[in-house]
This record gives C-alpha cells, sequence and structure tokens, in this order.
C-alpha cells in the first residue's frame, strides 16, 4: 500500500503545471458521467483475535471493479463494486483451531475461507483544488462468507450472505483527462456472519472488553483502497 | 480399579494373605531346598502365544432376555449407521457434461433453467466436464435433476460435487463384530482426521503390567489357604511359559515400547501376571487395520508399561512390592520423568486422602503429562469416593472418567459422585451378555487364573494363552479418554489443561443438562473434539 501511494503522489507530481486547468471542473461538463473503475484495497480486520487464530494474519487484500456514476456537475456520486479475495481460488486458507484459556491451539485441518462483498454507495466531491477532489460517502453492501474445512460434513460449512455498511473518505486525483486515482479509507461494518459460532463466538464471549466483543462478532473492517477510474 | 474379575482375584489374594504356608519365598517345600532364586524371567525365551480367539460367552441363548435386547440394539445401531456423507457435496458447484455437439448458448440456456445463478466456468484442467457455479441458496442436486430430466439434448449427465474423505474403517474382524465401544465414540471420523494415531506420543499405562515379550518364567511357588480356609498346596519350582500380546507389541515393533518399569519387582521388566494392563493397553494402542483381532483407539502410540498394581500371581510368586499409594506415585512421577505425555490410571481405591498421589498428579500435570483416571466401580457398593478420580477433578489437566454400558446409559456399577468429568464406553454383562463388553487381546484366564479352581485341579498358570477376553469396568472406559487425548495431543492440543477443556466441551451430554455426577460433561467424542472450531462455525 505504502508503494500504490507513492506512486500515486509521483503522478500527481509529474503531472505538467500548465496542464492543471484541464482538469478543474467545469461549468460545461456533463450532466451525467459514467466512471468504471478497478480497486485493490488492504483490509484490517475487525475481528482480530478470530483472523489471527485460523489465518496467522489479520488483513487481507481484495481486488475488484465497479461503476461509479457522478452527477449535478461531477459533485454527487453514486456507485456500485464488487470485489474479492486477492489470494490464489480468491480464498483465504487457515486451520481449525481449539482455544482454551486465551491460548490458540492450530489443529491441522485445513479450513478456506471466500468473502465477496457487492457494495453500493454514494457521497460527495468537493471540488477544493483543481486537481485534486475529496470526497466522502456511506452505503451498503451484500456480503457473501464462505467457510470450507477439510473432513467437514456439509452442516459445518458455512454459505451466508448478510448485509452491512460502509463509509469511505478519500481523494481523487486527477492524472490524465480520462484517468483519475483515487485513494481512500473505507470501513465496513458487517454483523451477523461471526460471534455465532466458531473460534469467532468464543473470543467474543470470552473477551472481557465489550468493544473486542463486538469487533469480533464482525466481519468488516478498516481499509486502504487505491482506485484507478477511466472517465472524466 | 477393578472389574469384576479382578475383585474377585483381589478377594482371593486377601484369603491367600491370611496364611502363607511353607515356609515361602526360596524355603525349604517339604524336603526339597531351592538354591535358584526364587523368582527369575528369561526373557525372550518361550514360545508363540496360543491365540484362543474370541472367548465366547455360551450362556446366554438365543430366547434370553439379553438376545433379544442385543436384537433390537443392533438393529437401532444399523439405523444409525445410514451414509453420513449422502449429502456431503460442495454448495455452490455443479458438474455438468455437456454433449459435444450442444451450442453454448443452448448449455447456458440449461443452466440457467436449473440454477438462476448458474455460471458454467473456465473448464478445468485433466477434466472433460465443466463446472457450474450457483450460489450458495441453490441447491446443486436439484439443479442437476432438472438438467438431467429436463435437457437431455444438451446435458451427458449432471452432479453436485461429492466431497469424498477417507474412509477408513479398520479390517480388524472383531471390530465389525464386537467393538460396539470404538464407533460410539466417533473413531473412524477421527481416524480419518488422524491417520497416523498418536505415532508420536507415548502414554504411561500405570497398571498390572504388559504382555510385551515373550520369556519363560521360573517360579518357586508356596502353597496358601483360600478365604475360605481351603488349603492349595505348594506347586514347588515351576517353569512357566510366557507370551507377549502380539496384537499390542507386535514382534515387529518392539520399539513401541518406551522405559517399561516395574514398581511390584523393582525391575525394568513390568510383566503382567494378570492380564488387566494387557486388556486396558489394548484398548488404548491395539494393533489396528492388520486384519488380526480388535482394534484400538490410538493404535500408533508408543506404550510405557509401568506395573504398579500386584496381581495374585505376583504375590504368589514373591513380590516385594504390592500396591500402595506410595508405589503408584513414584510410578506416576516415573512416567512423567521419562518421556510419557499420558498417563493412563484405570485404578483406584477409596478411603482417607492421599495427598502423595495428589502431589505426584500436580507434579505429572505440571510436566505437560494428561492423566486419565477411572471414577470406580463401586456404585452398587455404597459408592464410596475414589480417591485418585476425586484428586483429578481438582486438578486440571487430570479427568475422572465414568463407564457407560453399549446403550450409551450409566453403566450400573459405575461410581458417580460430583468428581465425575467424562464418560467412556466401559461395558455391561447385565443386560447385554458378553457383548456388552469391551474386547480386547488378553490373557485366557481359563490359563492364568488356576487359583480359582478347587485344590485339586490347582495347577501352575500359562501366561501364554491369549484371546480376545471380554472386559468391563471403568478401567476399560478410561483408556477411552487417554487413546483420544494422544490424538488430540498429535493434533496439536499439547497442553494437558487445554485436552480437558477440549474432552469436556465437545462431550455429547447425557443425562441431565449439563454436568451431571453419572457422566460428568458427557460421552467423550474423539471426532468432534479433533475437528475444533472455525472462524463461524
Amino acid at each position: 500500500m505504502k508503494a500504490a501511494i507513492a506512486a500515486l503522489l509521483t503522478l500527481t507530481l509529474a503531472a505538467p503545471v500548465s496542464a492543471q486547468g484541464l482538469f478543474a471542473p467545469s461549468p460545461d461538463a456533463p450532466t451525467i458521467s459514467l466512471r468504471p473503475f478497478v480497486e485493490i484495497s488492504n483490509e484490517k480486520f475487525l475481528a482480530v483475535k478470530t483472523f489471527d487464530a485460523i489465518f496467522g494474519e489479520t488483513t487481507a487484500r481484495f481486488w475488484g471493479g465497479g461503476l461509479q456514476v457522478t452527477v449535478l456537475g461531477d459533485r454527487v456520486y453514486g456507485e456500485i463494486g464488487a470485489s474479492r479475495l486477492m489470494k490464489k481460488n480468491a480464498e483465504l486458507v487457515g486451520q481449525r483451531v481449539f482455544v482454551s484459556d486465551g491460548k490458540v491451539y492450530k489443529l491441522g485441518i485445513p479450513l478456506r475461507s471466500t468473502i465477496e462483498p457487492l457494495e453500493i454507495s454514494g457521497g460527495y466531491r468537493f471540488h477544493v483544488h483543481p486537481r485534486v477532489v475529496p470526497y466522502v460517502g456511506a452505503g451498503f453492501g451484500s456480503y457473501h462468507y464462505t467457510e470450507q474445512s477439510d473432513f467437514a460434513d456439509p452442516s459445518e460449512d458455512v454459505d451466508v450472505t448478510h448485509r452491512g455498511g460502509i463509509f469511505d473518505a478519500g481523494a481523487e486525483v486527477r492524472v490524465f483527462r480520462w484517468v483519475g486515482v483515487a485513494v481512500d479509507a473505507k470501513y465496513t461494518h458487517v454483523p451477523g456472519i461471526l460471534g455465532s459460532g466458531g473460534v469467532s463466538q468464543m473470543f467474543a464471549t470470552d473477551t472481557q472488553s465489550s468493544a473486542q466483543a463486538k469487533h469480533e462478532r464482525d466481519l468488516g473492517g478498516w481499509a486502504a483502497r487505491l482506485r484507478i477510474v477511466a472517465g472524466r | 480399579m477393578a472389574d469384576s474379575r479382578a475383585r474377585l482375584a483381589t478377594l482371593t489374594l486377601a484369603g491367600a494373605s491370611l496364611i502363607l504356608l511353607a515356609g515361602s519365598r526360596g524355603g525349604v517345600h517339604g524336603d526339597q531346598r531351592y538354591d535358584d532364586p526364587p523368582f527369575l524371567i528369561l526373557q525372550g525365551v518361550g514360545l508363540p502365544a496360543v491365540d484362543v480367539g474370541l472367548m465366547k460367552d455360551e450362556s446366554h441363548g438365543p430366547d434370553e432376555p439379553e438376545a433379544l435386547r442385543r436384537r433390537a440394539l443392533r438393529a437401532a445401531l444399523k439405523a444409525d449407521e445410514s451414509p453420513r456423507s449422502s449429502a456431503s457435496f460442495r454448495p455452490g458447484r455443479l458438474i455438468v457434461r455437456f454433449r459435444d455437439d450442444a451450442p453454448a448458448d443452448a448449455r447456458a440456456s440449461a443452466v440457467r433453467d436449473a440454477a438462476e445463478s448458474g455460471i458454467i466456468t473456465e473448464r478445468p484442467s485433466y477434466a472433460d466436464f465443466d463446472i457450474v457455479q450457483m450460489a450458495g441458496r441453490d441447491d446443486p442436486a436439484a439443479a442437476a435433476r432438472v438438467l438431467m430430466e429436463q435437457h437431455g439434448d444438451v446435458v451427458m449427465y449432471a452432479q453436485p460435487s461429492y466431497r469424498l474423505h477417507t474412509m477408513f474403517r479398520p479390517n480388524d474382524p472383531l471390530y465389525a463384530t464386537n467393538q460396539w465401544n470404538l464407533p460410539m465414540v466417533d473413531l473412524e471420523r477421527a481416524w480419518d482426521i488422524q491417520p497416523a494415531a498418536g505415532s508420536t506420543i507415548t502414554v504411561a499405562v500405570l497398571d498390572t503390567g504388559l504382555a510385551y515379550q515373550d520369556a519363560t518364567i521360573l517360579a518357586t511357588v508356596p502353597a496358601f489357604r483360600d478365604e475360605r480356609g481351603r488349603l492349595y498346596p505348594a506347586l514347588g519350582r515351576v517353569t512357566i511359559p510366557y507370551s507377549a500380546a502380539r496384537q499390542v507389541v507386535p514382534a515387529s515393533n518392539p520399539d513401541r515400547i518406551v522405559a517399561p518399569r516395574d514398581f511390584i519387582w523393582d525391575t525394568n521388566t513390568p510383566f503382567d501376571f494378570d492380564g488387566h494392563g494387557t486388556h486396558v493397553s489394548g484398548t488404548i494402542g491395539q494393533l489396528t487395520n492388520d486384519g488380526v483381532g480388535t482394534a484400538g483407539v490410538a493404535f500408533n502410540v508408543k506404550l510405557m508399561p509401568v506395573k504398579v498394581i500386584d496381581s495374585v500371581w505376583d504375590f504368589l510368586f514373591g513380590a516385594p512390592n504390592e500396591a500402595t499409594d506410595e508405589v503408584v506415585a513414584r510410578g506416576i512421577r516415573y512416567a512423567a520423568d521419562n518421556g510419557a505425555k499420558i498417563i493412563n490410571m484405570s485404578i483406584g481405591r477409596s478411603g482417607p486422602p492421599a495427598p502423595v498421589m495428589e502431589d505426584a498428579i500436580k507434579y505429572a500435570v505440571g510436566k505437560g503429562v494428561f492423566v486419565a483416571v477411572a471414577a470406580g466401580n463401586e456404585f452398587e457398593d455404597g459408592n464410596p469416593v475414589e480417591v485418585l478420580a476425586e484428586i483429578a477433578s481438582r486438578v486440571k489437566g487430570a479427568v475422572s472418567v465414568a463407564a457407560v454400558d453399549r446403550a450409551g446409559n450409566h453403566a450400573f456399577y459405575s461410581t458417580t459422585g460430583s468428581y465425575v468429568e467424562l464418560s467412556a464406553p466401559g461395558g455391561a454383562i447385565r443386560g447385554f451378555g458378553a457383548s456388552g463388553a469391551i474386547y480386547q487381546q488378553t490373557f485366557n484366564p481359563d490359563s492364568t487364573d488356576t487359583f480359582l479352581l478347587p485344590p485339586a485341579q490347582y495347577r501352575a498358570p500359562r501366561f501364554d494363552v491369549l484371546g480376545y477376553i471380554p472386559y468391563t469396568g471403568t478401567s476399560m472406559a478410561t483408556p477411552h479418554v487417554s487413546g483420544v487425548a494422544a490424538m488430540l495431543m498429535q493434533q496439536g492440543i499439547t497442553d494437558p489443561a487445554a485436552i480437558e477443556d477440549a474432552l469436556e466441551k465437545y462431550a455429547v451430554d447425557l443425562g441431565p443438562k449439563g454436568r451431571d455426577n453419572q457422566f460428568g460433561f458427557g460421552l467423550i467424542d474423539a471426532r468432534n473434539a479433533m475437528f475444533g472450531l472455525g472462524l463461524a462455525k
């Protein structure tokens, strides 16, 4: 992610000053602009203990894409996007565990999880700079989660979809007339999938902190996102 | 902890202990003086065992109530054997073989008709079929039916992507016919998870020893009187054949035995002169899937026989020590100091507290050793508190084990109390006949327990006749727990307290909801304890 931000800054600084005027929103900007995008994100899950126990890591990269629509002189936007894990077979691979007295014992039984968000959001774009457009947004998503383990009976695997909420804020930088690069932070809150079974339930029940207990029931998290947007 | 047969032997021993005649050890018997050592084991000198196979209980005719119960039980168990995996397919996936001449749009149309969300994915390598991915809510089995029944012009076959797994079912012949106890704790699925079955773990069996070597025993047997005052004559100097239980310690794998120790004779040759320790060891680690006899729980574990219980023959042979708190405590510490990770104690006593054993058990657990202790067989004999089991209940990492019968009910003899933590199959003859017992390879009592015969028929024992003998008791329940604990330890749960947690958390609750005095937390479930937890389930 650091490398991506550095690349973005480089692109920003590299744009000729004389060309900056080209990127300012103009009064004759299209009423509606359709802007497809691709993105990668690095998410830090809220259910830290749960993900650490099973996968030995608490972050995961996603890739995806979608379509953004801007209206009202590029000041209001709405978008739909889908993403999946940036892993082989789009799966996080860990192993089943047993937890006793707070200590995690890995059992060597492979467990594979997929997370497939489908998100719809909208927000406001602030034209405070000719090339840099900060924005804030909110929305909701549908999160499809699967969990499969070796030696599992069908009833022991998980395949559920649940709604969640999104908040994001960031800035888009015009690097070419038809290409923008956006960097933002996204917070997702996805209750209803974790916390009712498995190690997430154990952590949610055992933890002393009510905030952490709440987090262990949440499939969401904080993500840093890099996006390339095509269109004006 | 003794089963009923062993209890009888103990009573006999009590009688015998009253009067020992004829000058006893190494002394004069009649007019003959023995200068040889009174007791000598010639290790490795002996003939192979005589295998009498399964010992049948012929006292139960086909019209007996027990037989009717067995039939009903078999029918019930049969009904329960419906294939567990019949619906075991991967959700969201369908295997489809389209007809070669079916155009792409017809294929897509057929798939959409069968499952609204269905998408034909890129054909995987080494496949002449395609994979249709669909949403988890769509039923692949139903979609397959639609494709087969309504789109036969496009589809040659369609099926859900059923999961396969190893189907380990031991081929030991008596496993299928007599060992109801192992499926009862879901061991087949546990073995699927861990085919190695505890191969890196050493289990110490603190008991009457183990038939782990062929040998010839030279002993001097004095006369004695039994509990009824009957005189049993001195046998004088006798040569006794002794054979290993080859289904516990195969000749091809003598390394299976680790640091054997005999605290009754103060030697390193803990020969079993009773059969109890060999039977218990068999439940833990009987050779399995070799097409012979019975199966064991953690059939690849290493075994550490630690003899801390003396039998009638130990006494008559002149053993210097007997089973006391001191001997058992030393045995526990020895096992912990010599690499055991699990200690099985199918032994016990009631009476005053035993701080020496409590210290020893805590010492072992402190060294990372899990301890399983029998809860006792005296429910109908006043239900006294079992001292070792009570200690185990207070030490996290040690457990006390009650017994269930073949029907999963509280075994009629199994001691109850607040200290009972877990249950396991201990079997019961009452109501079930011999089919309700736990079978393992050990000595044929007809050849060893000659002291139970009338004096006129009394003769030297033979420890070279082995068979698959039915035993019952919490002695038999405990090694189930020890075996599963060994598998859990190999699976990665290395802390004794965590093993106890896992066994208790995944136990199948029996009796009143929650922990109770008959079953503790319930019947152990080997597979679920080893399967552990995922993220969300």
